[in-house]
């Protein structure tokens, strides 16, 4: 099942999802804030402090995706063997990557709020 | 190994879960089978999967018949696009030009975009993979084998229409992405054209992203668990989930846009407090991640062949998959890059910047992992790979002036030229044409058991790539000197005449190459010997098939324990050839496939397929209907013909889906023994369901991002003094939705205990209170004198009811099936699969109408 702990694609993609979620927030933060209050600052607060989670999120997913990985006790980064334990490898492994990606995205379209002060 | 479902336990486990041995073991796979045996097994499976002669060829739903079909369809539409593109770099050449009128220009330049697009890049897509993917996984066909001939005939009808439409001087003219306020007040029908023949074709798209996603999660072969999964079926997956994220906005969007066409709906209008802006979100969320849409399978076939012409795995496995999951998501927050110049605050650019440069990550390493791969291998320059080198390269291109386009401020200097024009063929023309060129040179010989040739595949890549660079090159200068896109002709003393002139002899270099290629696609090689089975030497399942194609797909469902089984599992070929493997059989004259579990691919079920009908196209025919007469505003023979395609489908089902089995369990080899019927998340049909409900959900969130938008956007949403909804018959539409869904699923759990009087007395009563749902939803706005022609906020209003009371028809259909169902013995306590369906269609459905209620009851007073 789809659900089950160990049996679950779901871990794998949770950090895209926390990104997709901080990019809504984001956005709609930006554009409520300047179409109804007329002013950047309180979206720029919003967006520090969803940032502030979401990164918090994604390290935390992304050592649980490193733990499933499991790199350091044998070096392996391939995980083509017919078995659980190459199946829980990759999965950990291909969601330790998305969590970098999603970090970065994350950091990139928080970017913006530091530099762009006004709603022109 | 069983996982149970906790809803089971009154049935007993050996009537529910697989029984035997499961892995197999090395002596049982080494045991060698009888020939006689083998033979007399080869006699019933090929008679089972015998295609349709004659006239009755047209009734077949084998994947390998509907997918060739549907790659010949799409592929002629290209070139129908082709062609216009050419009439319109004739039109281009020179300065002044009257080689086409401007209306007639506006229509090729929609039509051109809007086929390549519609008609060409998504149909593709799913065409090769409902031709290839059964066959990488090693099952015997698709999932839902009807519902892909269901859409190869939507899409058909569908495309005929749309593109007739040219022929008749009546075409689209208002661009490929249709902003309003030009195409809502576009005379004629060729918007409507456009909207209704489009999202006709977009349900039939929608409909083989379900069976592909349902095909990549149920139908491996066992052992090939999700880390074994060939690269292709990665892509499928991820693909399929963007479809299900990226089209349901648009049908929302199309029907806002209809209703504001037909009925006077002001959505778009700002006069009455309509936003044009609505639409470009709603079409950009769609269309920005189509472009990925139709690279990511483009790509993928890429990622089948270079390990092939690498003669080695891929390099970074998981960096690939990192890739094709990172892109898909981050596509989606790229869609206001087309919005730049909409004079939003620069704070909301900044975003959509940022992540127009982020996705370039995905992107690249994908690339990277290809070149390590090459070079880490012996490479032998086949010439599929001569295309794909030739795709990296225009790709990487187009992704750099993406990069720079990415940039606000340069965005708004070349916005709407022909800069634009040049990127977006560098990325589209090496993101999927090159790629698909090369995919069917490599998969040429698995489709028809013949080669096309070398020689002509080498002539047709130069013209095409130099023809290529010479046509989209010299447009960036064209466009940095100030060219818009979309003018139909220009002065000739402003520097662009010699430009365009290089432009138009490259498009003609192209199109030479095109029609090389298609000329050594559709030749005739009737004289031409048969290929050997595995020509490129290549280490994936689909190469296993044999020559000549006996109809079976594979003659026994492997037991896989590799990525590359072909290099790393000796005797596997020999294995399957011989029915060691899973279902070699057919004793009971049924289509089956093996169904696994999702992550780890350990077997399940033997799934029953269908087979050859008519009714698909009845269907489709029909469905083509309700969508057509609209068209003209002929509502009466478009709502005959909408009952008329749900009684085909409802005809469809009831003869063919969740038929009660001949026995609760049968062999299916090795020493396994599966269940021939499973209920909820195990069966295909849940799957079905859950992923198409999940599509459904996205165009509902939808409209609801649509009542926020103009609540953002809008001063005067909902105006002063609007009259809302009234709240007692809200709240009673709630209440007895509510009831019809506890009542749904009450009706399954007491039906599995076997109290079927009870549980047909709940399916009975559940669409009573559903219809009452319905009534009290439209009373409420309908008697609180709601006018939806007045302003946008009424008009949002009834738009939420009119939706979610089509979805209410849906579920009281499916209700009143089960009913009948029960009392014809076709759904009983053990066999409830269509009980499990309507119930999880509940959930959505019932969650759709509290949000209803509760958007039009409660939100518009809180605001």
């Amino acid at each position: 099942m789809l659900w089950n702990r160990n049996r679950t694609l779901w871990p794998m993609i949770a950090a895209p999802i926390v990104w997709a979620v901080h990019f809504c927030l984001t956005y709609w933060l930006g554009a409520s804030s300047c179409a109804h209050l007329g002013s950047a600052t309180p979206a720029r607060i919003g967006i520090a402090i969803v940032t502030a989670i979401a990164l918090g999120l994604i390290v935390f997913l992304g050592w649980r995706a490193w733990l499933r990985w499991d790199y350091r006790s044998d070096q392996d980064y391939v995980h083509d063997g017919p078995t659980t334990e190459d199946r829980r490898n990759f999965l950990g492994h291909a969601g330790w990557l998305l969590a970098m990606v999603s970090a970065i995205g994350v950091i990139f379209v928080a970017l913006p709020a530091v530099f762009i002060r006004s709603c022109i | 190994m069983t996982d149970r479902n906790p809803q089971m336990h009154d049935i007993p486990d050996e009537e529910i879960g697989p029984q035997g041995i499961y892995p197999p073991t090395e002596e049982m796979l080494n045991e060698p089978v009888d020939p006689a045996l083998q033979e007399a097994q080869r006699e019933r499976l090929r008679a089972v999967w015998k295609q349709p002669q004659g006239w009755r060829y047209w009734s077949a739903v084998n994947n390998s018949e509907v997918g060739l079909w549907y790659t010949l369809t799409a592929f002629g539409f290209m070139l129908m696009a082709g062609v216009l593109a050419l009439l319109m770099r004739v039109q281009l050449a020179v300065p002044d030009n009257d080689f086409l009128s401007a209306d007639k220009f506006n229509q090729f330049f929609t039509m051109h975009g809007s086929a390549m697009m519609f008609l060409f890049a998504v149909p593709m897509f799913e065409a090769i993979s409902i031709l290839l993917l059964p066959a990488f996984l090693g099952a015997r066909d698709m999932p839902f084998p009807r519902l892909s001939a269901y859409g190869y005939w939507c899409f058909l009808i569908g495309g005929i229409f749309v593109m007739g439409s040219l022929l008749f001087d009546v075409a689209p003219d208002s661009g490929w992405f249709m902003y309003p306020p030009l195409a809502t007040k576009a005379e004629g029908p060729g918007s409507d054209i456009w909207l209704l023949g489009l999202s006709f074709i977009e349900i039939a798209s929608i409909a083989a992203a379900v069976e592909l996603i349902v095909g990549v999660i149920k139908c491996r072969p066992p052992g090939m668990r999700i880390n074994l999964m060939p690269l292709y079926a990665w892509y499928v997956l991820v693909v399929g989930g963007m479809i299900l994220f990226a089209f349901p906005p648009l049908i929302a969007g199309d029907f806002l846009f209809e209703m504001q066409r037909s009925f006077d709906w002001p959505f778009f209008d700002p006069e009455r407090g309509g936003d044009p802006m609505l639409w470009q979100h709603l079409f950009w969320i769609f269309g920005h991640p189509e472009v990925y849409i139709i690279f990511l399978p483009s790509i993928a076939v890429a990622a089948m062949i270079v390990p092939t012409a690498a003669q080695r795995p891929i390099y970074g496995y998981s960096w690939i998959v990192l890739s094709a999951v990172g892109t898909g998501f981050l596509s989606f927050g790229l869609w206001v890059h087309h919005m730049f110049t909409t004079g939003l605050p620069s704070l909301s650019l900044g975003f959509f910047s940022a992540a127009s440069q982020a996705v370039v990550i995905p992107t690249g390493v994908q690339l990277f992992a290809f070149v390590a791969t090459l070079m880490v291998g012996k490479v032998r320059m086949i010439a599929p790979m001569q295309w794909i080198a030739g795709a990296v390269a225009v790709f990487t291109a187009g992704g750099l002036t993406g990069v720079m386009v990415a940039v606000a401020p340069f965005d708004w200097q070349v916005h709407d030229t022909y800069f634009i024009v040049a990127h977006l063929h560098y990325t589209i023309f090496g993101g999927m044409i090159f790629p698909i060129i090369g995919g069917i040179y490599y998969f040429y010989p698995f489709i028809t058991k013949k080669k096309m040739s070398e020689r002509l595949s080498r002539i047709s890549f130069w013209l095409t790539f130099i023809g290529f660079n010479i046509c989209f090159l010299p447009m960036h200068l064209t466009g940095l000197k100030g060219m818009p896109r979309r003018v139909y002709t220009y002065p000739g003393d402003v520097g662009w005449d010699v430009l365009n002139m290089i432009s138009t002899v490259g498009a003609f270099v192209v199109a030479s190459g095109i029609l090389v290629f298609t000329w050594d696609l559709l030749r005739p090689k009737r004289n031409q010997d048969l290929t050997e089975r595995n020509p490129w030497a290549a280490g994936t399942l689909e190469w296993a098939h044999d020559v000549p194609d006996p109809g079976w797909g594979v003659r026994s469902v492997p037991f896989v324990r590799s990525r590359y089984p072909l290099w790393q599992e000796d005797k596997i070929v020999e294995r399957m050839d011989a029915g060691r493997f899973y279902i070699p059989d057919a004793p009971e004259g049924l289509r089956e496939t093996v169904v696994t579990s999702a992550v780890d691919a350990v077997p399940q079920h033997v799934g029953r397929i269908t087979g050859p009908t008519w009714c698909t196209i009845v269907a489709a025919i029909f469905t083509g209907g309700g969508f057509i007469f609209p068209t003209f505003h002929m509502y009466t023979p478009a709502v005959i013909c909408a009952l008329l395609a749900v009684t085909a489908v409802i005809w469809w089902l009831w003869t063919s889906t969740a038929q009660i089995p001949e026995k609760p369990m049968k062999d299916a080899g090795l020493g396994l023994s599966l269940p021939t019927y499973v209920s909820g998340p195990k069966a295909l049909g849940w799957w079905g369901v859950f992923i198409t409900m999940f599509g459904d959900a996205t165009a509902f969130a939808s409209l609801i991002f649509g009542v926020f938008f103009y609540w953002t956007a809008r001063p005067d949403f909902p105006p002063e003094g609007a009259i809302h909804a009234d709240p007692s018959f809200v709240a009673l539409a709630a209440g007895l939705s509510a009831g019809s869904w506890a009542a749904t699923r009450i009706a399954r759990g007491v039906n599995r205990r076997g109290a079927v009087k009870s549980a047909q007395l709940l399916l009975g009563t559940a669409p009573l209170l559903a219809m009452g749902a319905a009534a009290c939803l439209i009373l409420s706005v309908q008697l609180a004198g709601l006018d939806p022609t007045s302003h946008v906020y009424p008009a949002m209003m009834w738009a939420l009811v009119v939706w979610t009371c089509a979805h209410i028809a849906a579920g009281v259909i499916m209700q009143l099936y089960c009913l009948a169902g029960s009392f014809a013995g076709k759904l009983t306590p053990r066999y409830d699969a269509d009980l499990w369906n309507t119930t999880l269609f509940w959930h959505f459905l019932g969650l759709t109408c509290l949000i209803t209620a509760g958007m039009i009851g409660l939100l518009p007073r809180m605001l």
